[in-house]
């Protein structure tokens, strides 16, 4: 609820009319007018707003956090008018079932408030000229984005022409993890004028020690909304747009339309091929970066920069590739990922100022390894047998595939769909953990791809994959589906969400 | 000719009080926010730079380059200061 008045504020009435049987607690924000600004006694401040759009950009704000922050309850009540030291120029109270989310909400509102609610306010010192707030350096120091990227600007490599064209640039970045949370960091402190953030993840607590964008409060949140908050936290200048949603084939060219760069910050091939074809395709450049304990590989990927990924004579599907100990859940090395994601923001910023191609990882592959604290740098040139670049046509159509929706599979979904077979992907100390194996199921271990495809291929009726915890089945499904295998599933919530009742196999 | 469009401008604190009206109805030949900003800023006496305004059409923020279309509400927004 948002509310703009005239006369005093409540604070007793508002904070009763919080009270809910679901809240566990109130955080609560009482803006005071206070007797003194920047050294000078002030005895009044007149409050103007441009009423009709105050509360329209305040009723929009509320809204908004309520929507990022489920379950979370906002009053916001503004004052405008006269008013006088000790009085409550503004209210926020935030009700939620936890302390975290109320302590978030509240802090964004009040700051959000201030920074977009069209509400002036005129100090009124005793023997002086009034003055408005903000207006000018005399009271306030004004923020221009100007100075906020000062140090930047004055390298000779940058400029003022170099930071307008960040000014104007378009990022998108795919997957806000270890490599995404620095790059996106960076990418927002350089000025980058529009980010779009793609990840359709929820925080973990395994995540926070090296997804730099997220603290112990923003577990369970949406990465894309959290990491925006963050991002808008530490540069006011630039436009972020948050999508809680996962790439696919189905909105992988309208993502990627009309991008300066795209960032490819992902742990799984299957998306990993779907964005390079898709930016080869529409010329958009791409920079990739991926990483697997304490190695990691930097690529840069734009039209006349080298070859493209097939080039590297990177053979195989997306399922033997994802098999080759890429996939989610793995050991990693934190700052190996805070260095790959650094050096995606860097090759990024250096794409959208345009420097020469010597200056840039274009036409090369770095590997870096940080238990060895190596870099090594291998020429990447276009080949003409290439499969990819000679033929582009085949490898484009072969990966139209389904949607992430009907990726997954529910048990209830099992229950209903008709027959399948399910094949459990799980170690041979969790299957003699869990006894997986006992009842006769077909149990492969993960790492055995190429039997699991041709288990896949050599089914009759569609094949749900199930693993401890989804994540292995999901990556290996869509890896699948990705090599032209259509009827495969995974496992909603994995094996270790409940007994697996009506397989409903022959 | 060029192409002129009319358009309902209102005026908040600083910019208020430098124009000396809440209300103004302009025909002009600028075609976005920030082109008609700097007319005014000769013609009414504006001080405040371009670069600490934001603008908004029709109740809703606008980048300064946005096309004006004939009977727009145009809002110049000097540097808020809520709470
Ligand atoms: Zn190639």
């Amino acid at each position: 609820m948002f509310r703009l008045i005239e006369e005093p504020i409540d604070a007793a009435a508002l904070r009763e009319a919080m009270r809910r049987p679901e809240a566990g607690a109130l955080v609560v924000f009482e803006g005071w007018v206070r007797n003194h600004h920047g050294g000078r006694p002030v005895t009044r401040l007149e409050y103007e707003a441009f009423a009709e759009m105050a509360v329209r950009e305040g009723e929009a704000l509320v809204e908004a956090v309520e929507r990022d922050f489920p379950g979370v309850a906002v009053t916001c009540v503004h004052r405008c008018g006269d008013l006088v030291p000790g009085e409550v120029a503004v209210w926020v109270g935030a009700a939620s079932a936890h302390r975290d989310d109320a302590f978030r909400a509240g802090r964004l509102v009040i700051e959000e408030v201030k920074r977009r609610l069209p509400i002036w306010k005129k100090e009124h010192h005793p023997g002086e000229a009034p003055v408005w707030v903000n207006c000018s350096e005399e009271n306030t120091p004004v923020r221009r984005a100007a100075d906020y990227c000062e140090r930047q600007a004055s390298l000779p490599e940058v400029g003022a022409a170099g930071q307008a064209r960040l000014a104007g640039a378009n990022v998108l970045i795919v997957g806000l993890g270890g490599l995404g949370c620095p790059a996106a960091l960076y990418l927002a402190g350089a000025g980058v004028g529009r980010l779009a953030l793609l990840d359709g993840s929820r925080v973990e607590y395994s995540n926070l020690h090296r997804q730099v964008l997220f603290e112990a409060g923003d577990v369970g949140g949406e990465k894309a909304v959290r990491a925006a908050l963050a991002l808008r936290a530490r540069n006011p200048h630039i436009t972020v747009e948050p999508m809680a949603a996962d790439l696919g084939p189905g909105n992988v060219r309208p993502l990627i339309t009309g991008r300066s760069v795209v960032l490819d910050c992902t742990d799984n091939f299957a998306t990993r091929l779907l964005l390079h074809d898709a930016c080869s395709e529409a010329g958009v450049p791409l920079v990739q970066a991926a990483v697997h304990r304490w190695e990691g590989v930097l690529q840069v990927f734009q039209p006349g920069g080298g070859g493209c990924l097939y080039c590297t004579g990177l053979a195989g599907s997306p399922a033997e590739l994802e098999g080759a100990g890429n996939c989610a859940g793995a050991p990693v090395f934190g700052p190996a990922v805070g260095v790959l994601g650094l050096l995606q923001a860097s090759e990024a910023v250096k794409c959208i100022l345009e420097r020469p191609a010597t200056e840039r990882a274009a036409a090369a592959t770095l590997l870096l390894d940080l238990l060895a604290t190596s870099i090594t740098r291998i020429a990447r040139p276009r080949r003409s047998d290439c499969p990819y670049c000679a033929a582009p046509a085949r490898p484009k159509t072969a990966r139209e595939t389904e949607p992430e929706a009907t990726l997954w599979r529910s048990r209830q979904e099992l229950a209903e769909a008709g027959a399948h077979r399910v094949l459990i992907l799980a170690t041979r100390a969790e299957r003699e953990q869990f006894g997986w194996h006992r009842d006769g199921r077909d149990c492969f271990d993960p790492t055995e791809v190429g039997s699991i495809r041709r288990a896949v291929a050599a089914s009759p009726l569609p094949v749900v994959l199930a693993c401890p915890h989804g994540i292995r089945s999901a990556a290996l499904a869509r890896a699948l589906r990705a090599d032209g295998e259509p009827r495969v599933y995974a496992l909603q919530g994995g094996l270790a969400d409940g007994p697996l009742v009506s397989p409903v196999e022959p | 000719m060029k192409a002129t469009r009319t358009l309902q401008i209102r005026f908040f604190a600083l910019l208020r009080e430098q124009a000396g009206c809440s209300d103004l109805s302009v025909t002009t030949e600028a075609t976005t926010p920030a082109g008609l900003y700097r007319e005014l800023m000769a013609s009414h006496g504006l001080t405040m730079p371009p670069e600490l305004l934001t603008y908004a059409v029709n109740e809703t923020y606008v980048p300064g380059d946005t096309p004006l279309r004939d009977g727009d509400r145009l809002t110049f927004i000097p540097p808020v200061a809520g709470g």
